[in-house]
């Protein structure tokens, strides 16, 4: 007996798209203001928990086919790789770099490799956090 | 309808190649005068104008704030009455609408009008169950729901 969750289902999926702006809003955000890759993971993870709560986990994951373990990989291989590049150059461990370039649209921005890092964290956050949940959810 | 919107904005972007004017002020001139040509050639459109979606839309807004506001009144009566003589009540509500966004705007335009709370909608999506404060006849309340919102989604989602 299923119920009938037409509600639900169909305001999820329009939140979805705002918390998912605003998560990337957040991140981006991070070095001026509040905000950062663990909020904006946090928040990322919180978007596809919703959606699993208005669907379930077998939907979401035909949806969004991501193994979270190799997600976790990725951002710790990042993080690793944005700290440990600068020995290569002679400099020592976690020196960070940046630089202001004119971008096409968005004008005079700098550019900094702690940004890097940052998404380094956003994955290792958004692929722990799914893994817990994906885990927990299934066991019957 | 898509079709209409997309057009408009060719026909602006247009506009702006032949002013050689690439500012918000060239895009907005380019919009006015597309809008002007669509309405001069909307006997060729299959579908009607999409301003009429547009109005209609406005118009459901204005209908949603003027019976939020009698609606906060009535409820605010209810509870400065002295006495409780309110008659709460279930009542099930039969719909036309179909698509599942009209069913969710529906229920979410009757829920956010005070006294009335939409609790459930049946399996098949006909039926949806409403729960109302204080309530003298049922009829009145369902026929008081079509006319004002119902009919205003379905002005909407009219091809």
């Amino acid at each position: 007996m299923r119920t009938n969750d037409v509600i639900l289902q169909f305001t999820a999926k329009i939140v979805f798209f705002i918390i998912f702006f605003f998560s990337i809003h957040i991140f981006m955000a991070g070095h001026y203001t509040p905000g950062g890759g663990f909020v904006g993971g946090l928040l990322t993870a919180s978007a596809i928990v919703l959606l699993v709560l208005a669907f379930d986990l077998k939907t979401v994951r035909s949806v969004l086919p991501i193994n979270y373990t190799y997600l976790t990989a990725i951002g710790l291989l990042l993080a690793l790789g944005t700290a440990a590049f600068p020995m290569l150059l002679g400099k020592p461990f976690f020196t960070h770099f940046f630089d202001y370039y004119n971008l096409p649209l968005l004008g005079k921005q700098s550019l900094h490799t702690a940004m890097l890092f940052d998404g380094g964290v956003y994955c290792v956050v958004v692929g722990v956090t799914m893994t817990i949940i994906q885990t927990i959810g299934e066991d019957e | 309808m898509a079709f209409q919107v997309m057009l408009n904005f060719i026909l602006a972007l247009v506009w702006m190649f032949l002013s050689s004017n690439f500012t918000a002020a060239g895009f907005l001139v380019g919009f006015i005068l597309g809008v002007i040509l669509i309405i001069i050639m909307r006997r060729f459109f299959t579908t009607r104008l999409y301003l009429a979606r547009v109005w209609a839309i406005i118009k459901l807004t204005l209908i949603f704030l003027k019976e939020l506001i009698l609606a906060n009144i009535q409820v605010l009566k209810v509870v400065l009455r002295p006495e409780l003589d309110m008659q709460p009540a279930f009542f099930a509500y039969p719909t036309v609408l179909t698509r599942d966004w009209e069913i969710t705007l529906l229920s979410s335009l009757i829920t956010l009008t005070p006294g009335t709370v939409v609790v459930h909608v049946s399996d098949d999506a006909k039926v949806l169950y409403v729960h109302a404060i204080d309530i003298g006849d049922v009829d009145e309340a369902i026929a008081a729901i079509r006319d004002s919102f119902e009919k205003a989604i379905l002005e909407v989602s009219k091809s």
